[in-house]
């Protein structure tokens, strides 16, 4: 709980019905996905509760935010900003934090189709962006956590791959000007939002240096460096017809798959040839969705249930699959995309299974169109968390792969994680094949501690791995320990961060749990 | 769901917010994106169906204690189950059922329902309706001119809310029955409240009572059929009664009914009524009107982990609403234009009045229906029609207040109204309106 004056002073910011630090409120606010696995790594109890925040308060705009900051520099109160709010990242370190749940801040400020650009607040969705932008032909890049959560989160303060990265991109490469309230209550606006004259959203770069990497740098800094209160990013044209037509009831669409749409499921046999497909795919810039899963996650995509999934057995027993879709506007690109890929695969001597061993249902194709695939990962445990998480080669990104199989089949082994034969992995492909990005889904139970312990285990051996294999750094960098453990092998970023972190916040305000600390 | 289930399920939430939104897939706009009147009037994430999830964890870990701000939370919701059908899409945890049992333990703590939620539930115990009204008066709706049958295997089941509150409905749904020649009963001073008030805040002890009495006069009468012109009457009688007692008679409501009669030519529209028209689906006659379905199969362990069930468990997805009736019936009435709102049939959005939250917190009732109302209003049409007496009484509410010039009409008063009824009687059934 805060003390009387300080409540008040927060109340008098943005209206007494906007914070509440009573026992129910704070207590709901310290739980999240993940948290566990969090604790465990830590050495904690394994409870899905992080420290109890003293409040949580709801701002409406950017003053309310700043003022909020400046509170908080006064009284020497941390903040843990917010949007959607999935995953631990989004959970206070200490219990001297107050959580600022940025859901008010909900509007669409612009969308500029002829430039391609939309700016929004922290918490527009990406599905219901899209679902404007789709009015206008255009789409969205959304991260693989869903089209629930924040395309302003991913973009400013998380890594973000997504599904149709190909066509969408990756969040740190999508994002323009930015409004930003620093950790000591000031307000900076990067790119040309900050131009003095004539300010608009369309770049993020200039006048003068860019701090575009550090507002973000590799996986963003999880508020640890402020609020993010608006941001622009870039549009891209809807891959195909934006008449989106269901039928039925909720699970069991039936969709309209739009007339110049097509998927393919290419079994490569192994990963060297994987590799070689991939690239050639993606050299060919056709590809609307282009990522490898295990047998497991193709599965997991074409199912709505752990039941449904067993009756993907044949199609997730391949070896190294490539998932693609392609999509056109008119038939002629259509059918230019189609001979690309009857090219590839009579090259490759591939064949497609979809349609022939394998239909999937026409929700398939709505979900890809509207990045909801990653989701489909929580149906057989409802647990999974990333144990890798790197930005690479292709020749990297598998070698990784193959690297991590045998410690991962080693936790399989002891029943603490479920058994993907060990090659669950997501890897998707940007900007051409210049580089892609791989993350190993692991599968384990949050509700069995047995299983949360032998996670843990297997994230923190995991990192070990990356560590002496230099397998580069996993998504969950994050904390002192963690930057301290990495730090050293890599160039000693971590003392360049922790001054970065001391100059923009001097007083230490923004809560570093998943951040780094000045010291 | 039973205490075993209920403490599995509560460890489960991702916190994914899914739950706060209509199906991904389905969103249309920014506007008509999300499916929570609670979370999004209040904003606070316990307000959601998975905040609520998180709430009843921090309980049963002692966390947090039966208070009045717990209680608060947990009763400022409609019980209206968007969120699980969000949920379902990919999950299979039951928020709606969560809240449910949350509820129960409040009372069982002492902690629930909310004060005026007692009042009301006195109410019934005292005089068998939930509105203090008294019991003899249950039958001042009838007009004297509504033919009623002693003997009919048929009964009309009126519910406390359209005895006493929206008449309008009851004598249009007993007009409409006469004017197919279908011969029904009432059951008089027989009739008391089905019990879905007092189950909805978590009396489940006098919900029990209720049910029992009610199913024994039905079945001591022969009947076969009960039809029912109240959504949460029908709701209770088809989902509810069966978790705790089976019963030997049929149910249906009346936009099934009618639709039936429409289809058997027992009912010939013949009036044209000119206006553009949206349907509201009430939460008890769409998603939730759907019976839980008996599982006997078993969770096998089929790796480490993971476990399956042979067969399938069934989930309650709304996809036995009864959605397309009540559109049948607006499309066959001649001049009537039929459209859409955004949030239709499973996931459509609550009029903000359900699981006694009109009682205790008439302010977000009224919020909700007003964010109903502009629902409607943007669709173009000029009248609402729909099928449930809360939904009626809560969405006039919200018309009145903020200033719209829409109509609402009970889709039976549409109905009796294409039938060519005689203005005088139809001016008499509005007379009536409480």
């Amino acid at each position: 709980m805060l003390k009387k004056q300080i409540l008040e002073e927060f109340q008098k910011t943005v209206g007494p019905e906007n914070i509440d630090d009573g026992e129910v409120m704070t207590n709901a606010y310290a739980y999240n996905w993940c948290m566990e696995l969090v604790n465990c790594m830590e050495e904690k109890e394994p409870i899905p509760f992080s420290p109890i925040p003293k409040a949580i308060i709801l701002p409406s705009n950017v003053e309310e935010v700043q003022q909020i900051v400046k509170l908080c520099n006064k009284y020497d109160i941390q903040f843990k900003a917010q949007s959607t709010g999935l995953g631990p990242w989004n959970q206070p370190s200490s219990e001297n934090c107050i959580i600022l749940d940025l859901r008010r801040m909900n509007k669409i400020v612009k969308i500029d189709d002829k430039n391609l650009y939309a700016v929004v607040e922290p918490y527009v969705s990406g599905a219901q962006l899209q679902a404007e932008t789709m009015k206008y032909d255009l789409t969205v890049h959304m991260p693989g956590a869903g089209p629930q959560v924040s395309p302003l989160a991913s973009a400013t303060s998380m890594n973000g791959p997504g599904f149709t990265s190909p066509h969408t991109g990756h969040s740190a490469r999508n994002v323009l000007g930015v409004e930003w309230v620093l950790p000591d209550g000031e307000i900076l606006r990067l790119g040309s939002t900050g131009l003095k004259n004539n300010p608009d959203w369309f770049s993020g770069d200039g006048p003068g240096p860019s701090l575009r990497g550090i507002m973000r740098g590799w996986a963003g800094a999880k508020s640890g460096i402020g609020v993010f209160t608006k941001v622009a990013f870039k549009l891209f044209p809807y891959p195909c017809s934006t008449k989106f037509k269901l039928k039925g009831i909720s699970p069991n669409y039936e969709f309209d798959i739009p007339d110049f749409m097509k998927l393919y499921v290419m079994d490569c046999k192994n990963y060297n040839y994987l590799k070689k497909v991939f690239l050639a795919v993606e050299r060919e810039e056709i590809s609307f969705i282009c990522s490898h899963l295990s047998g497991y996650g193709l599965g997991a995509i074409f199912s709505n249930s752990i039941e449904s999934l067993m009756d993907k057995i044949p199609i997730a027993s391949t070896h190294a699959p490539l998932v693609i879709v392609i999509a056109a506007r008119t038939r002629r690109e259509f059918e230019y995309k189609q001979k690309v890929m009857n090219k590839i695969m009579a090259e490759f001597k591939l064949e497609n299974i979809i349609g022939t061993k394998y239909t999937p249902n026409s929700l398939f194709y709505a979900e890809a169109l509207r990045s909801n695939l990653g989701l489909h990962g929580f149906i057989a445990t409802g647990g999974f968390q990333s144990s890798k998480g790197q930005c690479d080669t292709a020749t990297v990104c598998l070698n990784t792969t193959k690297m991590s199989i045998p410690l991962k089949k080693k936790y399989i082994k002891k029943g603490v994680i479920a058994n993907d034969f060990g090659e669950g992995v997501w890897m998707t492909s940007y900007e051409s094949g210049h580089y892609f990005h791989v993350e190993s889904p692991t599968l384990f139970d949050q509700t069995n501690e047995k299983s949360v312990n032998g996670m843990a285990e297997n994230m923190n051996e995991n990192y070990q791995f990356d560590l002496i294999k230099h397998l580069g750094a996993p998504f969950f960098v994050e904390g002192d320990r963690m930057h301290d453990k990495f730090g050293p092998h890599m160039m000693n970023y971590h003392k360049w961060l922790r001054k970065i972190k001391e100059a923009f916040d001097p007083n230490g305000i923004a809560d570093s749990g998943f951040y780094i600390s000045a010291k | 769901m039973d205490e075993e289930e209920y403490q599995k399920m509560i460890k489960r939430c991702l916190r994914c917010s899914i739950c706060k939104w209509i199906p991904q897939v389905q969103i249309k706009s920014q506007k008509y994106a999300t499916a929570c009147p609670a979370i999004d009037l209040y904003n606070f994430h316990p307000y959601s169906g998975g905040g609520k999830i998180i709430l009843a964890l921090a309980l049963e870990m002692g966390r947090i204690k039966p208070s009045e701000e717990l209680r608060d939370i947990v009763y400022k919701c409609t019980e209206c189950g968007n969120c699980a059908i969000a949920c379902k899409f990919l999950n299979t945890l039951e928020p709606l059922e969560i809240i449910m049992r949350l509820r129960e333990k409040l009372v069982e703590a002492g902690c629930g329902p909310m004060p005026k939620q007692k009042a009301y539930t006195e109410a019934v115990k005292n005089v068998n309706n939930p509105y203090s009204e008294p019991h003899e008066n249950r039958m001042d709706w009838l007009p004297n001119d509504i033919k009623i049958d002693p003997n009919a295997k048929l009964l009309y089941y009126i519910g406390c809310t359209s005895s006493y509150r929206r008449k309008e409905m009851a004598i249009a749904a007993a007009r409409i029955m006469n004017a197919a020649g279908v011969a029904f009963r009432i059951l008089q001073d027989e009739e008391y409240c089905c019990g879905s008030p007092i189950l909805r805040t978590g009396e489940i002890h006098t919900f029990q009572e209720f049910l029992n009495k009610n199913v024994d006069i039905i079945e001591s009468k022969g009947i076969e059929t009960v039809v029912f012109s109240c959504a949460g009457c029908y709701d209770t009688f088809k989902v509810d009664y069966p978790l705790y007692r089976d019963y030997n008679f049929k149910v249906c409501h009346t936009v099934e009914f009618f639709n039936e009669l429409l289809e058997a030519g027992e009912l010939k529209l013949t009036k044209e009524i000119p206006i553009t028209a949206t349907y509201h689906d009430p939460c008890h006659l769409g998603r939730n009107a759907e019976r839980y379905e008996q599982w006997d199969g078993e969770e096998v362990k089929l790796i480490p982990l993971i476990s399956i069930n042979i067969p399938p468990k069934p989930k309650r997805t709304g996809k036995a609403g009864i959605y397309d009736p009540p559109r049948n019936i607006l499309k066959k009435i001649p001049g009537l234009k039929f459209i859409e709102m955004e949030r239709i049939r499973e996931y459509a959005y609550c009029c903000g009045a359900g699981a006694g939250v009109k009682s205790a917190f008439p302010e977000m009732a009224l919020n909700t229906a007003k964010i109903r109302i502009e629902e409607a209003e943007d669709t173009g049409a000029d009248v609402i029609v729909s099928a449930c007496p809360f939904c009626s009484t809560n969405l006039q509410d919200g018309i009145s207040e903020s200033g719209s010039k829409l109509k609402y009409y009970d889709i039976s008063e549409l109905l009796l109204m294409s039938l060519g009824l005689e203005p005088e009687k139809l001016k008499q059934a509005l007379a009536e309106v409480a």
